[in-house]
């Protein structure tokens, strides 16, 4: 038995309706508890800011893609180079580090759950396997289905059951947690040499459109009663004027579940583009935000950006194409087989550029339209926006406005007739904050039954103490302070174990994988179906006895099981 | 002292014998400035750091009171020392035998005469000063980092010998005058500067962007998206040269000048 007694925290749980509360946290064996005994460690978090640990639901951190992006750029491992140090592991890189540099940052400011944004089926051993070396946080995986040949065959058919048994098996078979869907249907299409420019232009060879995949994988999500909605990467993206099939798209979404959203769109920072070129590229934000705002079924995430050099990786292949052109830079586009694809160029996000600064203006817009922040969560796509260690930064422009003014004085003279960035009064507090970063993603990724994103008696004890007096701190004014204090926690806890301490990492990981096994009545799984098998084996490179993910991959795996309705 | 009574520090370094011959010492310590104040310095062999005095007998001739005005001296078995004049900015540098790899990384300034042959990574990301290889020199030659966009962008290299593939990637400025054959695809990648190939090279000046090179001996496989514009006399090479632009694959608008007899 270890206790771990956490006193003097300001805490902020929106979940359970704490707020700025001075109160004692009692830990034992890793969950939150009433009391503990005298004998407990101790730990004072002398009045600082207390939030649950952190949770990013949207990262590209491990997996083939992420690696090949290490790969393709030798260049960036000359930065954020450190030496090997008591526990830690020497680590290198900045946008695309090493799996533990990238854990030891998120452990630093107080991250203790990540949701890997996209993980191809058919790749999910890479993926597991850096699972287990970004050892501080808990994963989980997104698992991508937009061009699976199986679910368009099963779409065409409108036969919602087969696509749900396919989901089912498939995310058994590679430990996935929840359903991605990347550019629906296009990256079928790029397979052809081709894109989709409508959610109602048909998937070459399968003749179902974008609009059909996403509608019936949400009634699939929600016949299997997955944790987590469908995670959707909207068609179009960063095409000017694709405002409008973002706006489509969210109106084909039904309002299915009382407990969470329907629908988790992502990075929809990339998918609020006005105009109809790069020349005359507008933010079409305050549109997406009020049909957000009447919309309690749809969550999205900003996919801000921030300035600076960073690497876009993405399942997107032919949209990676469409920056190639731009940039004339490294580019890599890949094939995977019958499930998705994926593209891979490093960009320069300036300040020079009037489309970046648009871009930069929509992110924060869109967090600051939407009333309700459980409806807009803090991410970056990372490293697709900026890589996560900025988000501090993004926390320090939504908590002030006059550090907005002071940026956006520094940007293209002509970003304000685009945009409405420097209209907006609105500061957000401590509180709302703390849903951006924790409560809202939990809720919205479905973990907070397993204890993450509030510290009520029975939860994981992640807990993130940041140095900031928030009774004394002004975020309007000293948000300098606010930065600084998110960017390195006094006290990182995981699951009851101090891990972090003032930026430093103390101890080895001991994360733990989530995945989802759906069952699903005998009469529609497709386990033992003979056309599913007769064309697994016809058309994968592998056999499909092994395909399924073995155990070993996840030595600390933990399992949620779920039934379809009676 | 110099002729002009200036007074002057020469350091001579001599390796001394190591149990360990084979392990590759880092010792970009080795620059002339650092020897103003003495020569309490490190160096590391291997994963272990060492003193200066651990790996050289060291012989010091002469005060100088600033830092052009010291010249290093490397004897012996140098051919395994990595790093060294990595971030010069000036004096000099002498190498009486052959020098290991990343010699002159980032060099702004100075000099660095190297007697015998150079390892590869000589005068990587250069940015001004100059080198001299009486040997032959290695691989990536007065070229960029991997996967970095910009190579050396200032200076000169001259290389008495030859040099291995990749020569003068990514060359963005300076001088690179190579009196030997090249390697596999010298000045691939070129944005500026001046690529001089005094023997033969092989696919030359692939992706080119902009920049001249001139070869004065015979090219093997010419890289066919080269543009011939024109057949011109250079006094200065005294040769006849065919001149190309390219690469025009990527639209690029480098010069390329090929001796006339040597197109294969």
């Amino acid at each position: 038995m270890t206790e771990l007694l956490v006193k003097n925290a300001c805490v902020f749980d929106p979940l359970n309706g704490i707020s700025m509360d001075v109160m004692d946290i009692s830990i034992r064996d890793g969950r939150v508890v009433e009391s503990v005994s005298a004998t407990a460690e101790v730990i004072d978090a002398h009045g600082c800011l207390t939030l649950p640990g952190g949770i990013d639901s949207h990262s590209h951190v491990c997996g083939t893609k992420v690696n090949f992006g290490r790969y393709m750029s030798p260049e960036d491992m000359r930065a954020g180079r450190t030496a090997r140090r008591g526990k830690m592991h020497v680590t290198s890189g900045y946008y695309v580090p090493t799996t533990f540099g990238n854990s030891y940052r998120y452990s630093t400011m107080g991250y203790t759950t990540v949701l890997e944004g996209a993980m191809a089926p058919l790749e999910a051993r890479h993926t597991h396997e850096e699972f287990t070396a970004t050892p501080h946080q808990d994963m989980m995986a997104n698992t991508l289905f937009d061009g699976n040949w199986a679910i368009m065959e099963a779409v065409q058919k409108r036969d919602v059951k087969r696509a749900a048994a396919i989901v089912a098996w498939t995310l058994s078979a590679v430990k996935g947690y929840s359903i991605k869907l990347t550019n629906p249907g296009g990256t079928e299409a790029w397979g052809w040499g081709e894109d989709l420019t409508s959610i109602h232009e048909p998937v070459p060879n399968f003749n179902v459109t974008p609009a059909e995949i996403i509608t019936t994988m949400i009634a699939a999500n929600e016949f299997l009663h997955l944790p987590h909605s469908v995670h959707l990467h909207c068609n179009n993206l960063g095409k000017p004027g694709n405002y409008q099939t973002t706006l489509e798209t969210f109106d084909l979404v039904p309002d299915r579940n009382n407990g969470r959203q329907t629908l988790y769109a992502t990075h929809v920072q990339f998918h609020a583009y006005g105009g109809t070129t790069w020349r005359n590229i507008s933010s079409k934000s305050e549109e997406i935000a009020h049909s957000v705002n009447a919309k309690p079924q749809i969550v999205m995430d900003m996919g801000q950006i921030m300035f600076g050099r960073t690497m876009t990786m993405t399942a997107d292949g032919p949209m990676e194409f469409n920056l190639y052109c731009l940039h004339h830079n490294k580019w890599s586009n890949h094939d995977v087989e019958l499930e998705t694809g994926s593209g891979i160029i490093p960009v320069l996000y300036s300040k020079k550029s009037l489309v970046n600064c648009v871009m930069w203006a929509i992110g924060l817009e869109l967090a600051l339209l939407t009333k309700n922040p459980y409806q807009c969560l803090l991410a970056t796509d990372n490293p697709n926006g900026a890589p996560f260690v900025k988000y501090p930064e993004i926390i320090g422009l939504l908590m002030s406005k006059r550090y907005r003014d002071e940026e956006f004085a520094t940007l293209h003279n002509d970003t304000g007739q685009r945009t409405i960035i420097s209209s907006i009064e609105r500061e957000m507090d401590w509180n709302e904050i703390a849903i951006m970063t924790r409560a809202g993603q939990a809720k919205a990724l479905g973990i907070t039954p397993q204890g993450k994103g509030h510290l009520g008696v029975g939860a994981e004890a992640d807990i993130a103490i940041y140095p900031i007096r928030c009774r004394n701190v002004d975020p309007s004014t000293e948000y300098r302070k606010v930065i600084e204090g998110f960017q390195k926690t006094m006290y990182t806890v995981k699951r009851g174990r101090i891990i972090a301490r003032d930026g430093e990492v103390i101890v080895e990981g001991a994360n733990s994988t989530f995945w989802v096994n759906p069952s699903v009545p005998e009469e529609i799984s497709v386990a033992t179906d003979p056309e599913f098998v007769r064309k697994f084996e016809e058309y994968y490179t592998v056999r499909m006895g092994n395909y399924p993910v073995q155990d070993v991959y996840l030595p600390r795996g933990k399992c949620i099981r779920t039934e379809v309705l009676p | 002292m110099y002729q002009d009574g200036s007074v002057t520090v020469r350091v001579i370094l001599e390796t001394k014998q190591r149990s360990k011959p084979f392990l590759p010492v880092e010792a970009e310590s080795i620059i002339p400035r650092n020897f103003l104040k003495g020569t309490d310095l490190t160096v590391y062999e291997g994963n272990k750091e060492r003193a200066l005095s651990e790996m050289f007998w060291i012989f010091v001739e002469g005060t100088a009171v600033s830092p052009d005005k010291v010249e290093v001296v490397l004897k012996g078995d140098t051919a395994r020392i990595k790093r060294v004049g990595e971030y010069m900015d000036t004096g000099s540098i002498r190498i009486m035998g052959d020098i290991g790899m990343h010699c002159g990384n980032f060099m702004s300034g100075g000099l660095i005469e190297i007697g015998g042959n150079a390892d590869a990574w000589l005068g990587r990301e250069m940015l001004d000063g100059s080198i001299i290889c009486h040997g032959n020199a290695g691989h990536y030659c007065a070229s960029g980092y991997r996967g970095e966009k910009h190579g050396m962008k200032g200076g000169r290299v001259e290389v008495m010998g030859n040099a291995g593939d990749f020569c003068a990637e990514y060359l963005t400025g300076g001088e690179v005058y190579i009196h030997g054959s090249c390697g596999d695809m010298g000045g691939v990648e070129m944005k500026g500067g001046m690529l001089v190939i005094g023997g033969d090279a092989t696919r030359p000046c692939g992706n080119m962007k902009d920049g001249t090179c001139v070869i004065l001996g015979r090219v093997q496989e010419m890289i066919p998206t080269f543009e011939r514009i024109e057949r011109r006399v250079l006094p200065e090479w005294k040769i006849t040269a065919d001149v190309y632009k390219g690469d025009v694959a990527n639209r690029g608008k480098g010069t390329l000048m090929v001796n006339t007899s040597g197109l294969v």
